[in-house]
C-alpha cells in the first residue's frame, strides 16, 4: 500500500490528501518520519502543490459543507496519531455522500473525525483561560503553552482583538513554535530555546498579588481537589502562574 | 495597609457570590480587552469553582448587620477599602496578563447606598474610560441607591445584579433588619426595564449605547432559612419570566457566622444546591414549568435522583419514547439526554434510522435512558417497568458493589460534591 508523506504543513497534508483520493488503489496520509516504510511499504513524498491542496479544500467546502471544512482543518492540527487517516476517510465519504456526510454521527468516520475536531476546539478555548502573560522588561508579554494540539494559530485572533494594543509573544514549547504580535503584525517562527529573560520590575509584584487572590477565592467549607483536578488538568499547571 | 492586605480582605469577603459567569456579551473596539460571547474561565480555585473575574468589595466596610452576612456590621472582621483608582489597576494588571475576562464588583454599605453607588461606578468609569478597557464586568447595584445612579450601572457594565439573598420577605425581615423585598425588587424591576428599552431601541438604531448586554443576575442562599425548593423554584421561574434575569444562583449557605437566629449547619448543603441547579437548568433549556417538577405534596427536590428521572418516573405513561419518532422537545424530557444529545438525535435521524447501539455514540447516557426508549421499536429496559424497579436498578448503577442502600447518604453526598456547578444533566 502506497503512504504519501507530507512535510508537516497545512498545505502538504492537503496535498498528500489529494493525490491519495486521485489513486484508485487504498492509500494511507502520514507525517514524513512520523511512520517507518514496512517490508511491503511504498512511501512517497507528497510535496506542497497549491492547486491539488485548493482542490482537496473545495471538495470540503463545496462537495461538503463549510462544517467539513471546519472539521478537517480542526482534526489535522489535533496531530492525534491517526489524525491524516482518519481525515481522509472523512474526505472519502464526502465525497461519496456530499454534505449529508456530517449528519452520519453514529458513523465511525464521521465521529472519529468530529470527536478530533471537538477535543482541538476545546482545548483552544481552554487556552483562551490557561494563557498566562508575563511582563518583559521592554514590555512584551510573554507566555509559554504547552498544549496536546496545536492549538497556536486558533488563539492569536483572540488575544489579536484583546491586547491589540501591547506586543506580544506565545510560545508553544512543546512544538518550539511561536505567534509573536510585535508592533501590530503578527507572525509564526520557531522558537526553541527562550532566552533567559528579564521582567519587567512590577511583574513579581503583580504576580503575588494573583496568587494571594487565587488562594483566598476559595471556600475551605466547599474544598474539592477532584472537581479542581477535573477542570485544570495537572498537565497544564506548569504554566499556569496561580500554580507556580 | 498594604495592597495585598486590602485584596485579601476584599476578596475574602466577596468569593461567597457564586456568580462567575462572563458570558452573554461581546463588547469589543478600541482600547485594551474584549467580552467572549460565551465566556471564558481562566482557572478553578481548590474548591473546583471557576475563576472568570477579579471578584473583590469596593469596602467591606457595612452599614447593615445581616446575620448570614461575614461583612455585618457587628461582625469583628478587619475592615478594608480599595479606592476606584485601586480597582481599576488592579483590574488592568492582571486582565494584560490574562489572568481574568474582567472585573465582578460589589461592595459592603459604606456610609449609605448612594454613596457606595457612587463609588462603584466612579472605579468602573476609570476603567473603562482612563484605562480603555473592553472586557467584562460585572456591576452589583445597590439598593436603596437614588434611581438616577441605578440608571448609570448598565451603562458601564455587561451585567449588572441585585442579591435578592432570601427568598421571602419573612426571612429577610428576620436575618437582614434593614431589607425588605420590596427594597430589593424595586432596582430589579427598574434594571429589567431600562434593559428591554434600550435592546428595542438597539433594534432601530444600531448606534445607540449597549445597557448591560449580558442581562441581569441575582442570588439566593440555600439553606439559611426554611423556605423549600418549591418556593425557590418558582421564586426563580418568576424572576426568568417576569424579570427577564439571565441567572439565578443558588449559594449554599457556608456557616460563617454565629447567630441563633441560624441554622446550626455542619456542612453547606451542596448536594441541595446542585439539585436547585439541575432544577433551574429544566426550567431555561429543557422546556419544564416549576409546577412539573414539584407540587405542595412534594414541596422537595428529592436528594437520591435528579429531578428529571423524578419527573419521567412519575410519568411513566409518556415512556418509552421512540427516538425516530420524538420531537425535540419530547427527547429533552428523557433522562439521559441532554440539549446536545437530542439534536444530535435530530440531526442523525436525517441520515437514516436510529438503532438503540447509535444512542451512546451520540453521547446518550444510556444506563439512565435506557428505561425510557424505543429505537425502531426495541426496548432495552426492564420487561415490566414500574417507578420502583426503574428506582431500584438506577440506583444500582449509582453503587459500584451493586449493593442497593436507598439511603446511603455518603455515596449520595459524593456525587454531589463530583458534580459540577453547573447544574447540567
Amino acid at each position: 500500500m502506497r503512504t504519501w508523506t507530507y512535510d508537516g504543513t497545512f498545505e502538504g497534508f492537503l496535498t498528500a490528501l489529494a493525490l491519495a483520493l486521485e489513486g484508485r488503489e487504498e492509500c494511507a496520509v502520514a507525517r514524513e518520519g512520523a511512520a517507518e516504510p514496512g517490508l511491503f511499504g511504498d512511501f512517497a513524498a507528497a510535496g506542497a502543490d497549491p492547486e491539488r491542496a485548493a482542490a482537496v479544500r473545495g471538495l470540503f467546502e463545496r462537495r461538503g459543507s463549510a462544517e467539513s471544512w471546519h472539521h478537517a482543518r480542526y482534526a489535522f492540527l489535533s496531530e492525534a496519531p491517526g489524525a491524516e487517516d482518519a481525515v481522509l476517510a472523512y474526505a472519502r465519504l464526502i465525497k461519496e455522500k456530499g454534505a449529508a456526510a456530517d449528519d452520519m454521527l453514529a458513523d465511525a468516520r464521521v465521529k472519529r473525525v468530529h470527536a478530533l475536531s471537538a477535543s482541538v476546539a476545546g482545548e483552544a478555548h481552554m487556552f483562551k483561560g490557561f494563557v498566562r502573560f508575563k511582563e518583559l522588561a521592554d514590555g512584551t508579554l510573554y507566555s509559554r503553552i504547552e498544549p496536546d494540539h496545536n492549538v497556536l494559530p486558533l488563539l492569536t485572533g483572540h488575544f489579536r482583538a484583546r491586547l491589540g494594543t501591547f506586543s506580544w509573544v506565545i510560545h508553544d514549547a512543546r512544538r518550539g513554535r511561536a505567534a509573536l504580535y510585535l508592533k501590530g503584525r503578527l507572525l509564526y517562527a520557531p522558537l526553541t530555546q527562550a532566552k533567559a529573560l528579564e521582567f519587567d520590575g512590577k511583574e513579581e509584584q503583580v504576580q503575588a498579588l494573583w496568587r494571594h487572590f487565587f488562594k483566598t477565592a476559595a471556600i475551605k467549607e466547599r474544598t474539592n481537589p477532584r472537581l479542581q483536578r477535573r477542570n485544570v488538568p495537572l498537565k497544564y499547571r506548569a504554566n499556569l502562574t496561580e500554580f507556580e | 495597609m498594604d495592597l495585598q492586605k486590602k485584596l485579601e480582605i476584599l476578596a475574602d469577603s466577596a468569593k461567597y457570590d457564586a456568580s462567575c459567569a462572563s458570558s452573554g456579551s461581546s463588547r469589543g473596539g478600541r482600547g485594551t480587552g474584549a467580552a467572549h460571547q460565551s465566556g471564558v474561565c481562566h482557572s478553578w480555585t481548590a474548591d473546583g469553582r471557576c475563576i472568570s473575574l477579579l471578584k473583590v468589595l469596593m469596602t467591606n466596610d457595612c452599614i447593615y448587620d445581616c446575620a448570614y452576612c461575614v461583612n455585618r456590621r457587628s461582625s469583628g472582621a478587619q475592615r478594608a477599602a480599595l479606592t476606584p483608582d485601586e480597582i481599576a489597576g488592579l483590574t488592568f494588571e492582571f486582565y494584560k496578563r490574562n489572568y481574568i475576562e474582567g472585573l465582578f464588583l460589589s461592595s459592603g454599605i459604606t456610609v449609605s447606598p448612594d454613596r457606595t453607588m457612587e463609588l462603584i461606578l466612579e472605579a468602573v468609569r476609570k476603567l473603562r474610560k482612563e484605562f480603555r478597557f473592553n472586557g467584562y464586568v460585572h456591576m452589583k447595584v445597590i439598593p436603596g441607591a437614588s434611581q438616577e445612579l441605578i440608571d448609570q450601572a448598565g451603562l458601564w457594565a455587561d451585567r449588572v445584579s441585585v442579591n435578592i439573598e432570601l427568598p421571602t420577605d419573612k426571612s429577610l425581615r428576620l436575618l437582614a433588619p434593614g431589607k425588605t423585598k420590596e427594597t430589593v425588587l424595586k432596582p430589579m424591576d427598574r434594571l429589567a426595564r431600562k434593559i428591554a428599552a434600550h435592546k428595542d431601541e438597539r433594534r432601530s438604531i444600531k448606534s445607540s449605547p449597549a445597557y448591560a448586554p449580558a442581562g441581569q443576575s441575582t442570588q439566593l442562599i440555600i439553606g439559611a432559612t426554611p423556605e423549600t425548593d418549591r418556593e425557590i423554584i418558582k421564586l426563580s421561574e418568576a424572576l426568568y419570566g417576569k424579570m427577564a434575569l439571565k441567572r439565578v444562583y443558588y449559594s449554599a449557605f457556608v456557616p460563617v457566622m454565629k447567630d441563633n437566629r441560624l441554622p446550626a449547619l455542619t456542612n453547606p448543603p451542596l448536594l441541595r444546591e446542585h439539585r436547585l441547579y439541575q432544577a433551574d437548568w429544566l426550567l431555561r433549556f429543557y422546556g419544564f414549568a416549576a409546577d412539573e417538577l414539584l407540587d405542595e405534596r412534594h414541596p422537595q427536590l428529592d436528594l437520591s435522583f435528579d429531578p428529571k428521572t423524578v419527573w419521567a418516573l412519575n410519568n411513566l405513561d409518556k415512556f418509552p419514547l421512540e427516538v425516530n419518532d420524538a420531537d425535540y422537545e419530547e427527547l429533552l424530557r428523557v433522562p439521559g439526554i441532554g440539549v446536545t444529545s437530542a439534536q444530535r438525535i435530530l440531526r442523525a435521524r436525517r441520515a437514516g434510522a436510529l438503532a438503540l447501539d447509535d444512542l451512546k455514540k451520540l453521547g446518550v447516557v444510556m444506563k439512565r435512558a435506557v428505561y425510557f426508549v424505543t429505537a425502531g421499536g426495541r426496548y432495552a429496559g426492564i420487561k415490566k417497568e414500574s417507578e420502583e424497579a426503574i428506582k431500584v436498578k438506577l440506583l444500582g448503577h449509582e453503587n459500584p458493589n451493586g449493593q442497593l442502600d436507598l439511603f446511603s447518604e455518603g455515596q449520595l453526598v459524593q456525587e454531589g460534591l463530583a458534580a459540577t456547578v453547573t447544574g447540567q444533566l
